[in-house]
């Protein structure tokens, strides 16, 4: 139960850095160097090893730019989705110190404590791939947590007014490490890099206001830009990405232009957490959990408290609920959107087209159905039957997809 | 001592080191060469046997000679020997036969047999005339036939160039691409005439009839010719096998013993020469990471790697043994990764059974051609199962290995009185009651106890009574060595295999436990023998309270006889005539192999072709049986053939439907004379019955068998037999008893509703080693696009199901809670996909676009973990739900 990630300079074999999560103990040097050198031997021979099973559990070994190596162990049920980390964590790596430092690799030391300040964000990152935790921020590596709220629309003008006067662009409003609202632009940046920008307010939990120098891993791996991150109320951040200008004095007197007035509408939207759904959707008591994934946004929704406060009751913890779903979605709900496959990564891939899909186990089912833009994973209690299930499922995706209020 | 056991010594070889047959002349029962068993001269030294004699596929000579034969007194005699014969009359004295044993000449027919198989071989297919197929290029040919031509360089030879997917089923395996059309209904067809030909093909009533030459090319895969050459394998293959990367490889680590080895522990490498082998050259990372793994990273020990070496994925898969690794590299594509964990597990089965450990596998002296030849008779296994299911499916690339021949040997569900006559025959074999062989029974030692044996019919598992792990063990030899796949494809004429094994309960029994219990420290050996598509592989313990084998020991002609006369004995009941009317039957559960007529348009289809049908009567279709059920009220078992159907109206007067549908005019005088037959305990009559049998084969079946034999005179071979022999019928019991079963077939149904939606399915019974699904051939009995894309998402999701729900049966398994194992996935019991079929396939199918509402099924596996674990895969059209432990329910009175 374990997800270990280890970087090191694929030409020298200098560790870089090597994080990890679970019960096991910290890997030795020798072990990093073992590794590597198995990488190194087989390239020798003409020979690349793209991928090792073990009993439940997976190690990889990528290479990044020609300079860096990332090995990764995962064990524990969601190894299926280890070089999709791997991927996460080098464009983490390019998002702080940029690629062309990455590729060159002139002073490692300095590079490797460049590289420090990324160490919470793979941490954020190993956590959604270890079975034993509940992630703080990613519940599933491929798409940005959010929340729907009425909202979203009004604060999407609010977002665009405070980007221009930043002469920024790309901003956004997060609660509690969801996406709420984005500015009108903001879908050109790729879910990859709005996911670490989000990331980047996480990890940079408290600070009133901070920029940081970002490269975008896809839009600009080379020339960096500005992250501003500004706590508006508790858990409540925008994120801007500007120039090297106005300075972050400025931009603390521009924030509060901008955002002043909105401070209610911004504390009503926060109220929708955590149902996270707004209150016009309403769920059938049959349901325990619910995550729906806008595909082509790369956005998701997940609810554990769908019926108000009144059924807290339940036998299942909240923390179970994600899990499963979680679980569901990683290790086979995700086939239903082929779309959210890694490129060549075509090792399972099943033949036909797949509409529906169901687990049951002897405590709770799952069931997940696509509709178009929409992929739909539902948890229920473990005595609905199949019939049910398919209709209330196909009833949620109904209604995301009619609902006024939904706001993506 | 008296005559019994002196004839045992004859038989045995352990009382003389001098060969065998040399003792056999002063012997006082061999009075001649004659005694001499045919595949003697094939015994190697070590006493392994394997002797095979494929029938021939073009040889109407020997078809109509074979039964002629019997006339001849000596042929007579040697049916006298026939155990069966022996049991049933007390009469049959065995000695007097055992000096006549061998007395056809073989030779000649092995020559004439030499020179059909040289010559070019014809491949004849027969063309439904009601079948017309969609050509985009409205070629007449195409539409026709549903194949495309070419002209060949010489601009007069029509040769194959592709298939139309609907007609795909039609050909393959039979045709491939590159052969040549030679006759169209007997007319020989040219680039020149072939618009003439089919003007009058359209004209004529009769189904076409396409003549095709067989045109090889390049290095045949000839399992037969590797599983009896006892030398190492030839460069060629070992070219071929290195080139498809193929590759295994077994490293001694830290053993001390071995590290004077120059190739640093290295102790068998295959293909070599060693540094041409990849697996060989990159060893160390492998090692290593065995290695590393355990030890540094805290997981178990890798299973599989898969890498990219020369732009093709191979997958390479470990067993480590102690300090030993066993590498053998597949590679992916044909094979994935799913297939390549089971044929690993499947090869290290096969070696410890073999050798008793992987240890002593390959570091037993002179035993490298030995394993070459053994894997590179797994690696042609593999490739050619590839290759054959590559060109039957397009653009499937990734795991065309089938989910159900994967996991364990596939059980075919036989009706109980079938079912009876199989385990009796197997019962007698192992029984060895030789009482009515000897006066003295007490004071003989046999050579042999017979632990049990399991039976198989052109792949499938008839009945088994070995224990469970032997069971997997014989049917991993089986299968690897591809003695399954020939069975099934050829026509055995005589199969023997003798190999000294370790049975999986010694190899697994404390040496020092002093359980009186416990099994005797004695040798095992396997006898497979083989005849028509029956294969029966017999595990035999010498040792214990039979004499003990000492040193090389050949098999004893007294043994391969008993096995034979098994197999002789099935043959009397008739079952090689009944089972492969069994195996298109489509009866035990029923399955719908046309999947269009579960939608709205298909129903329109169904009624009007239905009523085609009766039309005309004399060309009833292979659906037959799917237009049966539909009056059937909801009961879920229920009686499907005998249901107040149309078609079956119109053959009230016969009672045995399952015969009825292709007996059609001479079904009324075959009915007429089984009800004269006269009860007769007489042997010979009981022969000459069962032969005759195979004479009342006319109309649809005969067609069938003959396609199936490839052959193309075989036709009128009938016709001969027919008119000559029909006057002497007799009946003897079995066959009576077998056919008074045949009335009884019915046509289940396993799921719910009043249609049958079931399209596939698979129960699996892992711990036993057997699984149940619908027979091997039935994508070609259904012939149908729509039927073969469901099966092929079945598979391919069916694999996916059984990786997710194996978490939940290790959890089951296990105790130790330690076990690293996510909480999440072992509580899964159940998983179902939903999956749409795509619109272009529907079309082709006839399913026109307006009308077309999608077409959804389920593919769902559960897992019933009590008392052991079961797995149940099932692949149904969406219109009815299904719940799948009342299916799992009913499946089971099926067995």
């Amino acid at each position: 139960m374990s997800v270990i990630a280890i970087a090191v300079a694929a030409e020298s074999g200098v560790p870089i850095f090597s994080r990890k999560r679970g019960n096991n103990d910290n890997i030795q040097f020798s072990t990093i160097a073992s590794l590597h050198g198995i990488n190194m031997f087989t390239k020798c021979h003409n020979l690349s090893l793209l991928n090792t099973k073990v009993d439940n559990g997976t190690i990889l070994w990528k290479e990044y730019c020609k300079s860096i190596t990332l090995i990764g162990i995962a064990t524990g049920g969601l190894e299926s989705d280890l070089e999709l980390l791997l991927s996460c964590i080098y464009d983490a790596m390019v998002f702080f110190i940029g690629k062309k430092e990455l590729e060159n690799l002139k002073n490692i030391d300095q590079i490797k404590r460049d590289l420090r300040q990324c160490y919470p964000i793979i941490d954020y990152l190993l956590e959604s791939l270890d079975p034993n935790s509940l992630p703080r921020s990613m519940i599933i590596l491929d798409s940005i947590q959010s929340i729907l709220c009425p909202q979203a629309q009004q604060l999407q003008l609010v977002l665009d007014n405070y980007a221009q006067n930043v002469t920024g662009r790309w901003a956004c409003l997060s609660i509690h490490g969801h996406l709420v609202a984005t500015s009108s632009d903001f879908c050109e940046l790729d879910a990859r890099e709005a996911r670490l920008l989000l990331l980047l307010a996480a990890a940079q939990d408290g600070i009133p206001l901070r920029d940081t120098l970002i490269y975008l891993p896809l839009m600009s791996p080379n020339v960096a830009f500005r992250a501003v991150t500004c706590k508006l109320l508790a858990d409540v951040y925008v994120l801007v990405i500007c120039g090297a200008t106005p300075p972050l004095s400025q931009i603390d007197e521009i924030v509060l232009q901008c955002w002043e007035g909105y401070a209610q509408i911004i504390k009503e939207a926060k109220l929708v957490y955590p149902r996270n759904f707004p209150m016009t959707i309403s769920f059938d008591p049959a349901l325990i959990g619910v995550l729906v994934v806008n595909i082509n946004k790369r956005r998701c929704v997940f609810s554990r408290h769908l019926h108000g406060s009144n059924q807290k009751s339940r036998s299942m913890s909240g923390v179970h609920r994600i899990d499963i779903l979680r679980t569901f979605f990683i290790t086979s709900a995700r086939d239903l959107a082929p779309e959210l496959k890694i490129e060549g990564d075509d090792k399972d891939i099943i033949n036909g087209t797949l509409s529906e899909m169901y687990w049951c186990s002897e405590y709770h089912k799952c069931h997940a159905q696509r509709s178009g833009n929409y992929l739909c994973c539902a948890l229920y209690a473990p005595s609905v039957p199949n019939h049910t299930m398919r209709f209330l499922t196909n009833q949620i995706l109904q209604d995301i997809s009619t609902n006024k209020e939904v706001f993506w | 001592m008296n005559t019994f056991k002196n004839k045992i010594n004859y038989e045995s070889p352990c009382d003389s080191d001098n060969d065998w047959t040399n003792s056999s002349e002063d012997s006082k029962y061999s009075d001649s060469e004659s005694s001499v068993p045919e595949w003697d001269s094939d015994v190697g030294d070590d006493g392994e046997l394997v002797y095979m004699k494929i029938k021939s596929i073009t040889k109407p000579v020997d078809d109509s000679n074979t039964p002629l034969l019997e006339n001849c007194e000596a042929f007579k005699l040697r049916s006298d020997f026939k155990r069966s014969s022996t049991r049933r009359s007390t009469k049959g004295r065995i000695f007097k036969v055992l000096k006549k044993r061998k007395v056809i000449n073989k030779d000649n027919g092995n020559e004439k047999k030499k020179e059909f198989e040289d010559n070019n071989k014809f491949v004849i297919i027969q063309v439904s005339k009601s079948m017309i197929f969609s050509s985009e290029k409205n070629c007449q040919i195409e539409k026709l036939f549903g194949i495309s031509l070419e002209t060949h360089k010489d601009g007069k030879t029509l040769v194959v160039s592709d298939f139309l997917p609907e007609s795909k089923a039609i050909y393959t395996p039979k045709v491939k691409t590159g052969f040549y059309l030679q006759k169209i209904n007997g007319i020989e067809v040219t680039s020149y005439n072939i618009n003439n030909v089919l003007q009058r093909v359209i004209e004529d009533v009769d189904n076409p009839k396409l003549t095709f030459q067989v045109v090889t090319e390049g290095y045949n895969l000839d399992i037969e010719k590797l599983l009896t050459s006892k030398s190492a394998p030839e460069n060629s293959l070992t070219q071929m096998l290195k080139d498809a990367m193929f590759s295994v490889l077994y490293i001694c680590c830290n053993d001390v013993e071995y590290q004077t080895n120059d190739d640093k522990g290295v102790l068998y490498c295959f293909p070599r020469p060693f540094n041409q082998n990849f697996l060989y050259n990159t060893r160390g990372a492998y090692l290593t990471l065995n290695h590393l793994a355990p030890k540094s990273l805290g997981t178990s020990e890798p299973t599989i790697s898969t890498v990219l070496h020369k732009n093709q994925l191979i997958n390479i898969t470990y067993a480590s043994q102690y300090s030993d690794l066993l590498l053998v590299a597949i590679p992916c594509g044909d094979i994935d990764v799913f297939a390549a964990k089971r044929i690993i597990a499947e090869i290290v089965r096969l070696l410890e059974f073999l050798y008793g450990s992987l240890k002593t596998c390959f570091t037993k002296p002179n035993n490298v051609d030995k394993l070459d030849s053994l894997f590179s008779r797994i690696f042609v296994t593999l490739l050619n199962e590839s290759i054959n299911k590559n060109k039957d499916m397009q653009c499937s690339v990734h795991g065309s290995l089938y989910f159900e021949e994967l996991l364990a040997a596939q059980a075919m569900s036989l009706p109980l009185e079938v079912k009876l006559q199989v385990d009796d025959a197997i019962t007698e074999l192992e029984a060895a009651d030789y009482r009515e062989w000897i006066d003295d029974v007490e004071s003989f030692q046999r050579l042999y106890t017979v632990l049990g044996a399991c039976l198989y019919y052109s792949g499938h598992l008839l009945s088994s009574h070995l224990q469970d792990e032997d069971l997997k063990e014989v049917n991993a030899y089986l299968k690897l060595n591809g003695i399954l796949k020939l069975s099934s494809e050829k026509d055995i004429e005589k199969l023997v295999i003798w190999k000294e094994v370790f049975i999986n309960e010694h190899r697994n029994q404390n040496k020092n436990d002093g359980n009186e219990n416990r099994i005797p420290d004695g040798r095992w050996f396997i006898l497979v023998v083989g005849k028509g598509h029956f294969i029966l592989a017999t595990l035999m313990e010498a040792g214990g309270c039979t004499e003990d084998a000492v040193g090389v020991t050949p098999p004893s002609p007294f043994y391969v006889e008993e096995c034979e006369s098994c197999l002789e004995l099935l043959f009397d009941v008739g079952l090689n005539k009944y089972l492969p009317s069994w195996l298109v039957s489509n009866t035990q559960p029923q399955i719908e192999t046309r999947p269009e007529y579960l939608t709205k348009h298909g129903r329109k289809i169904k009624e009007a072709s239905s009523k085609i049908d009766l039309r005309s009567s004399s060309k009833l279709t292979k659906s037959q049986p799917d237009i049966k059920k539909r009056h059937n009220s909801t009961e879920q078992i229920n009686m499907g053939s005998t249901s107040d159907n149309s078609i079956n109206n119109y053959h009230s007067t016969s009672q045995h439907n399952l015969y009825a549908q292709w007996y059609n005019g001479p079904i009324k005088q075959y009915r007429h004379s089984s009800l004269d037959v006269s009860y007769s305990e007489d042997s010979g009559s009981l022969k000459s019955n069962s032969e005759v049998s195979e004479d009342r084969i006319v109309g649809r079946r005969a067609d069938r068998e003959k396609n199936r034999r490839d052959s193309s005179e075989s036709d009128s071979d009938w016709d001969k037999q027919d008119g000559s022999r029909s006057s002497n019928i007799d009946m003897s019991e079995m066959r009576k008893s077998l056919l008074d079963e045949l009335n009884n077939v019915t046509a289940h149904r396993i799921t719910a509703g009043d249609e049958n939606v079931l399209f596939h399915f698979v129960h699996l019974e892992s711990v036993k080693g057997i699984l149940l699904a619908p027979v091997k051939n039935i994508e070609t009995q259904a012939n149908n696009l729509l039927y073969s894309h469901i099966i092929k998402t079945f598979r391919s999701a069916a694999k996916k199901i059984h990786e997710l729900l194996q978490h939940s049966i290790k959890f089951k398994r296990s105790d130790t809670p330690s076990n690293p194992l996510n909480k999440i996935l072992v509580a899964v019991k159940e998983y179902g996909m939903l999956f749409e079929a795509p619109s272009e396939i529907l079309n082709q199918c006839g399913i026109s676009k307006k009308s077309c509402e999608p077409f959804y099924f389920w593919v769902v596996g559960r897992v019933f973990s009590d008392p052991e674990p079961r797995e149940l895969y099932l692949c149904y059209h969406e219109s009815v739900p299904q719940d799948l432990i009342e299916v799992s329910y009913l499946l089971s009175y099926l067995e």
